[in-house]
C-alpha cells in the first residue's frame, strides 16, 4: 500500500493547516483519506477480493483441479524458466551498463541512457513485433534461421528474447542514480591498494549496490513473470507448449473456464503480493 | 623510492590540467604541490598514483618507466580528499583491505593481517575504534583510518589529495603536526596537494608551487617564501600589494615615486610589477623618499598580535593593506581617517609578462 505514504503530509503543515482552519479542516481531511480509501478499495482491493472469489467460487478442489491442470502446469514451468533467464540476463546487463553510465565518461553517454529507457517507452506489443520483424519466418533473418532449422518465433527463444527486451531497464535505472551518488573514489582506492578489477567488484562496488540491485531484481521478476502483450505476440499461443502463465489464463478466460483461469490468476496475483512484501523490506534498506 | 617526473602533459577535452611538467623528488622527501583549484596540482597526484594516463611523459619511480604498470602494482599510498573508505566495512576491515586482496603467495596469514591493523591502528592512535563503520567516525579519525589503510600495503610512497581539505581549523592544525611527525619517523617517500600556503610552508620539506598546468616554482619553503621567482608564487604566497609602474635602467618608476630595482640594471626598459607584502608595508607620518606615498586609513582592525590597516592612497585612490605589530600600532597611533606615508621595507620588482 504504497499510496498511503504518499498521502502523509508533513506533521507541521497539518498542525498548521488545522490551527488555521478550525474545525472545517477535520473533515476536509476525513472526506479525503476516506476518498483516498474508497478508491483504493474500488479499483485495487475489490478486484484483488474478486479474483480469490472467482477462483475459489466452486470449492478449493475445483481451485486446486484448475492449477493442477497439465497445460497450466507446462505454462507455469514455461514462465519460471523464462524468468529465470531473463532476470539473470538483465542482472548482468543491468549492473554492465550502470557500471559503464556513472564510473566511465565516453561519447554517446546519453544514447546509452536514452536506448535503456526504450524498453519502457514503447508499447509491449511493439516490442514483440520488432522480434517477429527481425526473426520471423518474413524477417530479416527468418530465411537464415530456417535453413539453419532453428526457431526463434513461436518457441521459447524468442519468448525469452521479449521477456529479457520488456524487463531490461529495472536493474539498470535503479542502479545509475545509486552508483553515480556513490561515485569512483572507493573503487580507486581498493585499486591502488592493490585489488584486480574484479575483486574490486566484488568486495567494494557490489556490497555497496546489493540493496538498489535486489530491488531491481524483484521489479524485473515481477514484470517478467507478468508480461503479456510482447510474449503474446512472439509466442504463437500454442497450447501446452508456448503458453506462460498470463497467456494460458487468457486462453482460459476465452474458453468461458472462469475456475481454472482465476485459479491460475491467484498464482500471478500471489507472486504480486509477495513481490510487494519484498519491496517494502528491500525499500527500507535502500 | 625516488620519483621523478617528466616533460608531463594531460588535457582534460582542449582544458590543459598539466602542460609540460617535470619534477624530481627525492626519496624519503615531504614535497607539497601548491596551488589554487584548477592549477593541475591533484591531476599530477593522480598521474603519480596511476590513477590518470597522461597525454605525454613519463614517471619514474627509482629510474624505472612506471607508465605501464597499472595503479594496483605501483606499490603507492593513496590518501583521497573525502577519505573513500569503505562504508560497508568495519575501520579494522578497511585496513586490512589491501592485505587481504594480495594474490595468495603473498598474502599474509590471518593472525598476521591481525597484527598487522592493530599496529597501524596503534600509530594512529585509533586502536580502540576498530568495530566501527566509517560512518560513525569524526572527519579527524577518517582522515587518520585512510591513512593507516593506505599504510597497510607498505607502500613506496605516499600520496595525499588534500589531506586536510575536509576538516576544522582546529583538527587540521593538530593532524598536519601529527603528520609531520609521522613522516619524521617512518621516512616515507610523501606528496600531499594542498592549497593551503601556510599547510605547505610548515609540514613540507619542499615545496611546489603550480599554477595553470604549470610549475611556477620548486623549493624549500624559505625558498619560495623569501625568494619567490615569479609574480604568481609571490602573490600566492601570502598577501601582497601590487603596484605597476615603469622600469628604467634599474629604477622602477611608481607614478611620482622611484624605487631602486638593481637586479634588473641590465632588463630593457618596459612595464614592471612591483609587490609588497602587507607586514612589509610600514607606515610613517612624514615622508622618507623613495616609495614613500601618502594615503588616508579607511579602516583598523586588530586581530590577535597583528593589526591590519586598509588606506586609500591619495594619488589614485587605491586599496592598500599594511599588517602592523600591536606594538608598532601602539607606537605610531594612528587612527581611522589619519593621513600617512607608506614605507615599504621590502620591495619585489618583476617585468610585467607581456
Amino acid at each position: 500500500m504504497t499510496f498511503s505514504s504518499d498521502l502523509t503530509l508533513p506533521e507541521n503543515a497539518l498542525r498548521g493547516y488545522r490551527a488555521r482552519a478550525g474545525g472545517e479542516s477535520r473533515l476536509v481531511r476525513r472526506l479525503l483519506i476516506a476518498g483516498a480509501i474508497g478508491f483504493l478499495g474500488l479499483f485495487v482491493f475489490v478486484p484483488l477480493v474478486a479474483v480469490f472469489a472467482q477462483a475459489l467460487g466452486k470449492g478449493l478442489s475445483s481451485y486446486l483441479r484448475g492449477i493442477s491442470d497439465p497445460d497450466t502446469l507446462t505454462a507455469i514451468k514455461l514462465t519460471l524458466l523464462t524468468a529465470g533467464v531473463a532476470v539473470p540476463l538483465n542482472l548482468i546487463f543491468g549492473i554492465a551498463a550502470a557500471w559503464a553510465i556513472a564510473k566511465f565518461e565516453f561519447r554517446g553517454k546519453n544514447v546509452l541512457i536514452a536506448l535503456i529507457d526504450l524498453p519502457f517507452a514503447v508499447s509491449p506489443v511493439i516490442s514483440g513485433m520488432i522480434f517477429v520483424l527481425l526473426f520471423g519466418a518474413q524477417g530479416w533473418f527468418g530465411r537464415w534461421l530456417q535453413d539453419h532449422d532453428i526457431k526463434i518465433i513461436f518457441a521459447l527463444p524468442g519468448i525469452i528474447l521479449a521477456t529479457t527486451f520488456v524487463t531490461f531497464p529495472f536493474v539498470a535505472r535503479e542502479l545509475i542514480p545509486l552508483m553515480q551518488e556513490q561515485g569512483t573514489e572507493e573503487e580507486e582506492a581498493a585499486l591502488v591498494l592493490g585489488a584486480s578489477g574484479w575483486q574490486t567488484f566484488l568486495r567494494v562496488t557490489l556490497p555497496n549496490i546489493k540493496w538498489g540491485l535486489l530491488y531491481g531484481v524483484i521489479l524485473s521478476n515481477a514484470r517478467a513473470m507478468g508480461e503479456f502483450g510482447a510474449v503474446s505476440v512472439v509466442s504463437g499461443h500454442i497450447r501446452g507448449v508456448t503458453t506462460t502463465l498470463p497467456l494460458q489464463i487468457e486462453i482460459l478466460y476465452n474458453e468461458y473456464n472462469f475456475t481454472a483461469a482465476f485459479a491460475a490468476a491467484t498464482l500471478l496475483t500471489f507472486l504480486a503480493l509477495i513481490t510487494l512484501v519484498i519491496k517494502r523490506v528491500v525499500e527500507a534498506r535502500v | 623510492m625516488n620519483i621523478s617526473v617528466q616533460g608531463l602533459t594531460k588535457k582534460f577535452g582542449s582544458f590543459f590540467a598539466l602542460e609540460n611538467v617535470s619534477l624530481d623528488i627525492h626519496s624519503g622527501e615531504l614535497v607539497a604541490l601548491l596551488g589554487p583549484s584548477g592549477s593541475g596540482k591533484t591531476t599530477l597526484l593522480r598521474v603519480i598514483a596511476g590513477l590518470e594516463t597522461p597525454d605525454a611523459g613519463s614517471v619514474l619511480f627509482h629510474g624505472e618507466d612506471a607508465g605501464a604498470r597499472p595503479a594496483r602494482d605501483r606499490g603507492v599510498g593513496f590518501v583521497f580528499q573525502h577519505y573513500a573508505l569503505f562504508r560497508h566495512m568495519t575501520v579494522f576491515e578497511n585496513v586490512a583491505f589491501g592485505l587481504r586482496v594480495q594474490p595468495r603467495r603473498t598474502r599474509p596469514g590471518e593472525a598476521e593481517i591481525r597484527a598487522r591493523v592493530l599496529e597501524l591502528l596503534r600509530l594512529v592512535q585509533l586502536d580502540w575504534l576498530g568495530d566501527r563503520y566509517p560512518a560513525q567516525l569524526s572527519g579527524g579519525q577518517r582522515q587518520r583510518i585512510a591513512l593507516a589503510r593506505a599504510l597497510a600495503v607498505k607502500p613506496n610512497v605516499l600520496l595525499l589529495d588534500e589531506p586536510f581539505g575536509a576538516l576544522d581549523a582546529k583538527v587540521r592544525k593538530e593532524l598536519r603536526r601529527w603528520l609531520r611527525r609521522l613522516h619524521d619517523d617512518i621516512h616515507i617517500t610523501s606528496v600531499f596537494v594542498t592549497h593551503d600556503q601556510d599547510e605547505a610552508l610548515e609540514v613540507a620539506d619542499r615545496v611546489v608551487v603550480m599554477n595553470e598546468g604549470v610549475i611556477e616554482q620548486v623549493g624549500t619553503p624559505e625558498e619560495v617564501y623569501d625568494r619567490p621567482a615569479t609574480p604568481f608564487v609571490y602573490s600566492f604566497l601570502g598577501d601582497v600589494n601590487l603596484f605597476h609602474g615603469r622600469l628604467e635602467a634599474g629604477r622602477m618608476r611608481i607614478g611620482e615615486h622611484e624605487v631602486e630595482a638593481p637586479e634588473w640594471s641590465e632588463a630593457p626598459d618596459g612595464a614592471a610589477l612591483a609587490y609588497v607584502r602587507n607586514y612589509e608595508v610600514d607606515l610613517a607620518p612624514a615622508s622618507d623618499g623613495g616609495l614613500a606615498m601618502g594615503a588616508i586609513v579607511r579602516r583598523v582592525r586588530r586581530l590577535g598580535s597583528v593589526v591590519r590597516l586598509e588606506l586609500d592612497r591619495e594619488e589614485d585612490g587605491k586599496v592598500i593593506e599594511a599588517e602592523l605589530t600591536r606594538g608598532r600600532h601602539e607606537e605610531l597611533g594612528v587612527v581611522k581617517g589619519d593621513r600617512v606615508f607608506i614605507s615599504p621595507r621590502k620591495v619585489r620588482v618583476f617585468l610585467e609578462p607581456s
